[in-house]
């Protein structure tokens, strides 16, 4: 054995020997009976765990220690026996409570996810991870699953006397503890089977809906309820980590079916799967319509006539009898490809830090976490996100990058939920109290300038995750806004017709939102997701709000140059005291204030509009619409909307005269790989290509000019993006006209 | 280690130079095979023929595969959703913006055939 140990290069022998001989010292079951026996000296032996745990790996940035503990079964074999040795009834034996602290130190740090930064990460830590993040994936399973003792529940325990504690009174061991066991509930919740590995076969066991259920029989969630709270007072310095397991325990849980009632849910799930058999059936369709129907040896080639006498060769039988399909076949055979943009944004972010993706919970699942966001509406999220917005604005250390993303993205999620909440049961609590008051903490001022700095400095910055999440919690602070709007409470009204003063005061937001979507390039569907359905809410809200407050005015950013004028004034006093830095400093302040000074000006709906009308945001769009195939009934409408707005109430349909427009709308309605017919609204995506088409054929037939030149002009600006300064010919046929006075 | 002495009478073989591939830029669109050709496409009655109201779909299919036969003609490398890109993007160019530009001109009423 111990041969196999030095050849194999893991890890050093002499470190696997000291710490096996210490796992061994730690203690060991009865050979008997099933008992187990703790070792004479087994607080020193997990101290001394421990401290290998800190000396070794972490000071020499190794995983060394932590794959020795993983072989020897540290965590299944001695520390949950140990904690289950502390029963409820001995809640004060001190030297049980004394073990089941320390194992609950090791606990947490065997449970760490591994965080691997690019400068820092060496070969050690790449033999080590997949084996550690198994590895990890079993420690969960063994703790939710244990069958003797409620291990969450022995953590909660191991925290409660720190907690009763008031915080001033608190010691930095209490809070420390405190700090530790919902560490613990963090690593719980963040834990999942890597896709990358393979499973042992029962991701079940660890999967959201285990956790869940684990969390809500072992009294997890209770424990949760109370720090969120107390978030203002007694929690403060907690709330972050509060954050961190909220974050993991429901991103990618849709809000809406978690307060749907079973039948409906049944319903809503019935409904789904035959969407998506008729989605299958449509595509089997137009398979069928172009399959061979005869054997694959079966050898029928023919060639198309080109003109100057050339000819092209194409096999199969499709293309015998359908033109169309013969030239599909023709471009299908090309075995040339574009080169991929393979840039820094396709590479894959985190698997845990991903909120992209969706999340399917079972029945017993859904009761539990339904009934604690229900709790958490009704006691904890003012108190929470008021004290962390506090938090991210004062730039405490505890803040990190990651965890404003998680607050945007659950003000985006609770936000859903209470809406759901709230179109669930209306009959129930109607009037009698101002449920928007639940969510009131998000819906303040300080929030929305939190929000618009975030949103501007991602977008500065690039960081599309952070940008998607803020745009997440936009969004959905104007439906819940809009909804507001219409409640039958006054107060509601009122406090919601400010919220909307507020938000369309200021024009930097709405160029910032045009900006967004301008610069959509390769951020995948997610984001286009986020983005798309940002402007969509967006501009109806506006829209409608103009519509109702015909004397709107808004604050723009003008530009005035009077840099001319300053430099001649500030001329005179500037050669007294030239090199003066703090002047300078002042004398630029000055410029750029002469550069941008604020108005306030009428706001005109059709203008604003107008900015998101342009070639760049259509291209948006039509990168959403590339992916009909896997998109929502809501998000094609989505997508209908905003392509009728352009052509119809707009007049701008020249815009989709493109080819490769033209050909995916083609593509869509008639196939191969389109919509299918039976699909939510078909027939408005059918009526609205045809009318783009219809145009199209007229444009091109414009009679205009002399000859031909017309249709010459339309055949190539067909293929290119409209300039913008020549529109207004090429849908006129003339210039405008401008009067000189 | 010594070459062998190099014999004066041996055949010096040539290597065919490969002839540079075919890039797909302004001097290939606005060669005969590209965007001229479009033109002439719809100078001649036979490959724009609209049957109009009704024959939205058949029509736009036909104008459809015109194109997709001239971006085989001209580029027969690319895919036809490739080759659009391709093209789309060289008429960012200043030389194309230029040429569009005078194409524009040239349809205007008066000025038209010179």
């Amino acid at each position: 054995m111990e041969e196999v140990w030095e050849k194999s290069q893991t890890v050093d022998p002499e470190v696997r020997a000291y710490v096996y001989s210490l796992v061994n010292a730690v203690g060991g079951s009865s050979t008997y009976d099933d008992t187990y026996q703790v070792g004479d000296d087994a607080y020193a032996a997990l101290q001394d765990i421990l401290r290998w745990l800190r000396l070794y790996d972490e000071k020499l940035n190794r995983f060394d220690v932590k794959r020795c503990l993983a072989e020897a079964n540290l965590v299944q074999g001695d520390l949950l026996e140990i904690l289950a040795l502390w029963p409820e009834e001995a809640q004060n034996h001190t030297l049980k409570s004394k073990l089941a602290l320390a194992c609950l130190q090791l606990l947490v740090p065997l449970t760490w996810p591994p965080e691997l930064e690019d400068d820092k990460t060496t070969v050690n830590h790449h033999r080590h991870l997949p084996y550690l993040q198994l590895a990890q994936v079993g420690y969960k399973r063994a703790v939710l699953h244990y069958e003797h003792a409620k291990i969450l529940r022995t953590a909660v325990r191991i925290g409660l006397p720190s907690m009763v504690q008031p915080r001033r009174e608190r010691s930095n061991r209490d809070e420390g503890i405190v700090k530790l066991v919902l560490y613990l509930f963090r690593n719980m919740a963040m834990i999942t089977q890597p896709q990358m590995l393979p499973a042992q076969g029962d991701e079940n066991e660890v999967s959201r809906s285990a956790t869940i259920d684990a969390f809500s029989e072992q009294d997890v969630f209770t424990l949760l309820l109370t720090v969120g709270s107390g978030a203002n007072d007694e929690f403060q310095d907690q709330d972050v980590i509060l954050l961190e397991i909220l974050f993991h325990l429901l991103k990618g849980v849709d809000a809406k079916k978690l307060f749907m009632e079973q039948q409906q849910m049944q319903h809503e799930e019935t409904n789904e799967l035959r969407t998506l058999m008729q989605k299958e059936k449509a595509m089997h369709k137009s398979y069928n319509r172009h399959a061979p129907s005869r054997h694959n040896r079966f050898g029928s080639m023919l060639w198309v006539k080109r003109e100057d006498q050339k000819m092209s060769t194409v096999t199969g039988q499709a293309s015998i009898v359908d033109g169309d399909a013969t030239l599909l076949q023709m471009d299908h055979s090309k075995r040339w490809n574009k080169p991929k943009y393979r840039g820094k944004q396709t590479a894959q972010t985190s698997e845990q830090a991903d909120f992209g993706e969706k999340v399917e919970l079972d029945e017993s699942a859904r009761k539990h976490l339904r009934s604690f966001v229900e709790d958490f509406l009704d006691s904890g999220f003012n108190p929470l996100f008021s004290s962390l917005r506090k938090a991210i604005e004062r730039e405490t250390d505890r803040v990190g990058e990651v965890h404003k993303r998680q607050y945007f993205y659950l003000i985006n999620w609770f936000l859903a939920a209470e809406n759901a909440r709230h179109s669930e049961a209306p009959t129930e609590n109607v009037s009698q109290d101002n449920t928007f008051a639940y969510v009131a903490a998000v819906l303040d001022q300080e929030t929305f300038v939190l929000l618009n700095r975030h949103m501007q400095r991602s977008l500065d910055e690039k960081s599309w995750v952070d940008l998607q999440a803020t745009l997440l919690a936009f969004t959905q602070i104007l439906l819940t806004v809009q909804t507001m709007a219409k409640s039958k409470d006054e107060d509601d009204q009122e406090i919601a017709e400010n919220i909307q003063n507020r938000i369309f005061y200021e024009e930097a937001t709405h160029d910032r939102i045009v900006q967004i979507l301008r610069g959509y390039t390769n951020q995948g569907l997610a984001y286009l997701d986020a983005v798309t359905e940002c402007v969509h809410v967006f501009v109806r809200m506006l829209e409608r709000y103009s519509k109702q407050n015909a004397d709107l005015h808004i604050r723009s950013k003008r530009r005035a140059r009077r840099k001319s004028k300053k430099s001649q004034t500030g001329a005179a006093p500037s050669n007294t005291d030239e090199n003066d830095p703090e002047n300078e400093a002042a004398e630029e302040d000055d410029e750029r204030e002469a550069h941008t000074t604020v108005s306030e000006r009428k706001f005109d709906f059709a203008r604003f509009s107008a900015k998101f009308l342009s070639q760049t945001c259509v291209n948006t769009f039509f990168a959403l619409l590339h992916f009909h195939a896997d998109l929502t009934p809501d998000q094609l409408k989505r997508c209908h909307r905003y392509f009728y707005r352009l052509a119809f109430k707009h007049d701008l349909v020249l815009l989709l005269f493109r080819i490769d427009i033209l050909l995916l709308l083609h593509r869509m309605i008639k196939g191969p790989g389109g919509l299918s017919p039976e699909v939510e609204g078909f027939k408005e995506w059918e009526q609205l290509v045809q009318q783009v088409f219809r145009r199209c054929v007229k444009w091109t037939e414009k009679p205009t000019g002399d000859g031909t030149a017309w249709r010459e002009m339309c055949v190539v600006e067909m293929l290119f993006s409209k300039v913008p300064n020549t529109i207004y010919y090429l849908q006129n046929g003339y210039e405008r006209v401008v009067e000189r006075r | 280690t010594t070459a062998p002495p190099a014999d004066p009478d041996a055949e010096i073989k040539i290597r065919k130079k490969r002839a540079p591939a075919l890039k797909l830029d302004e001097t290939l669109l606005l060669s005969p095979a590209g965007i001229p050709k479009l033109r002439s496409y719809a100078r001649s009655s036979t490959h724009l023929k609209f049957k109009g109201k009704g024959h939205e779909f058949s029509d736009m299919g036909r104008l459809l595969n015109m194109y997709q036969l001239w971006l085989d003609d001209m580029y027969p490398k690319a895919k036809f959703r490739d080759g659009l890109a391709m093209v789309e993007k060289v008429g960012h160019g200043k030389r194309m913006a230029v040429t569009r530009r005078a194409w524009m001109e040239g349809s205007k009423p008066g000025r038209g055939e010179e």
